[in-house]
């Protein structure tokens, strides 16, 4: 232990949560606000007052826009698992040449880097103020992380029943369908519907640069002053939808993961 | 057709510095059953592995006597199934080297499909066929593997410990549809084992290793209370 370098020795966990202690005490001066002296929690009720009821005579319309919403979420997670299986390959250390990996990761960073708020405003850029924007700036911000988590499931992947068909003679391609991609299969959709459930709720906020889909009703209820009473139903039904989702996705996922450790 | 499937010559495999077999020589006829016996350790699945040329030789050659398209197949102890796939698909899988890629790019054709299950009814699996096979017990999974390499037909089938798994009973059968598979393709099998009791009645021949010198194999012919 004595032998050992003072770097080895440190506790890490111990040493990083002082200095988050630190950040976080550092970061006291962000509380202060504007410094004028106002109600907060009166302010806090009026806004909430009016929340209440919400305004059910919209909820026609609220579930057009939400369906909208569902719409672009299902449309770019189907063309970013797509865009993402092939780049996954080529970023998938045990399948493909370094340069490739080093090229495929640099653009996957690349992408996941710009948040999906700009990516749809590059989109409304490109194609104007509609839902295919939304599903252009969808399906470029789900493929930096689909690709990414479907190289790591390709990478971790068992390799010895594909290696298996090609000693009983089988083509590349066969070994793969039939001994590499059944693994493969489950935690890849499992990875989809995770990334169609985050879809939803990003398609919900990106309307609100006008990609189309609820947060375009969003905004218009928060910029006019009596409408909050519409805001709180669209978000009313928003969390419904968004339940469900995590609900059914959770369910989903949890079968396949227990039916591939052959607990069921 | 030569009666003689596969030879070896001298044959020697170390791993590291430590020597797991040297200078063996033996041959194996069609229609036979040759078992390996040797303790824990003693290099039964190296010497199979060498064997099948998924390892190097230290030294020596095997010679094999066939024109067959699939030479050698073995059943591995970890077995390398596809736990994602069904166990009728994992079984059909074997005779993925006689299509295209393209002909089983979508299914299989029936005739490997009937052939396929009526080894898994020969099995016991009959009532598993579209059950994922991460969900089969242990022993249900070792008798899919050697339905997978029974179905591939290879003219000498290497199997590692293939019924270490499996009750008496399925011990029995599976080890019968290997020697009867031998003597009905004009096939050969190694295998390795440890009951000598399954050794006494299943094989013609057994390369055993010397208890004395473990690298060193020898080749008896078996009679009872040979081993």
């Amino acid at each position: 232990m004595k032998n050992m370098p003072w770097y080895n020795r440190l506790d890490l966990p111990g040493v990083t949560f002082v200095l988050f202690l630190l950040l976080a005490f550092s970061s006291l001066p962000a509380l202060e606000g504007s410094g004028r002296d106002l109600d907060y929690w009166g302010n806090f009720l009026r806004f909430t007052d009016q929340f209440f009821p919400p305004d059910w005579s919209i909820l026609g319309q609220t579930m057009t826009g939400l369906w909208e919403t569902v719409q672009i979420a299902g449309i770019s997670t189907f063309l970013a698992s797509i865009f993402s299986l092939f780049l996954s390959l080529g970023a998938a250390r045990t399948i493909s040449p370094r340069w490739l990996v080093f090229i495929t990761r640099m653009l996957l960073n690349i992408i996941r880097t710009i948040p999906s708020l700009l990516w749809a405003i590059l989109a409304v850029v490109l194609v104007g103020s509609n839902s295919l924007a939304g599903v252009i700036a969808l399906t470029f911000y789900s493929t930096g992380y689909l690709a990414k988590f479907f190289s790591e499931a390709f990478e971790s992947a068992d390799l010895k029943a594909q290696k298996a068909l090609q000693s009983l003679g089988s083509s590349r391609w066969q070994a793969f369908q039939y001994g590499l991609w059944p693994n493969l299969r489950p935690v890849i959709w499992s990875h989809c519907l995770w990334m169609l459930e985050y879809n939803v709720r990003s398609a919900s906020i990106i309307g609100y640069v006008g990609a189309g889909g609820i947060g375009l009703h969003l905004k218009l209820y928060a910029e006019s002053a009596d409408s909050w009473n519409k805001f709180s139903l669209v978000l009313l039904c928003m969390l419904v939808i968004v339940t469900f989702l995590d609900f059914t996705g959770e369910k989903v996922r949890k079968s396949i993961r227990e039916k591939l450790e052959g607990k069921m | 057709m030569e009666r003689c499937l596969i030879e070896g010559k001298d044959l020697s495999l170390r791993i590291g510095e430590r020597w797991l077999v040297q200078d063996l020589s033996f041959s194996v006829n069609r229609g036979e059953f040759i078992a390996l016996v040797g303790s824990s350790g003693s290099g039964k699945t190296t010497l199979l592995r060498g064997i099948a040329g998924d390892i190097p030789l230290a030294g020596g050659q095997t010679i094999t006597h066939t024109t067959s398209p699939l030479p050698i197949g073995m059943i591995h102890q970890d077995l390398q199934l596809a736990e994602g796939s069904t166990t009728l698909k994992n079984v059909l899988s074997g005779c993925l080297y006689r299509h295209s890629s393209f002909q089983t790019l979508l299914g299989f054709p029936e005739e490997e499909k009937g052939k396929a299950i009526s080894l898994l009814l020969k099995l016991g699996l009959q009532k598993k066929l579209h059950q994922w096979t991460s969900t089969l017990s242990r022993g249900e999974r070792q008798r899919l593997a050697i339905a997978r390499t029974l179905l591939a037909q290879p003219s000498i089938l290497l199997a590692d410990e293939p019924v270490a798994s499996l009750d008496g009973k399925w011990a029995e059968i599976t080890l019968g549809m290997l020697k009867q598979y031998a003597q009905a393709q004009d096939a050969c099998v190694i295998c390795s084992l440890h009951d000598l009791d399954q050794v006494d009645q299943f094989a013609d021949k057994i390369i055993q290793a010397d208890p004395q010198k473990p690298e060193k194999w020898n080749v008896l012919m078996n009679t009872p209370n040979k081993v």
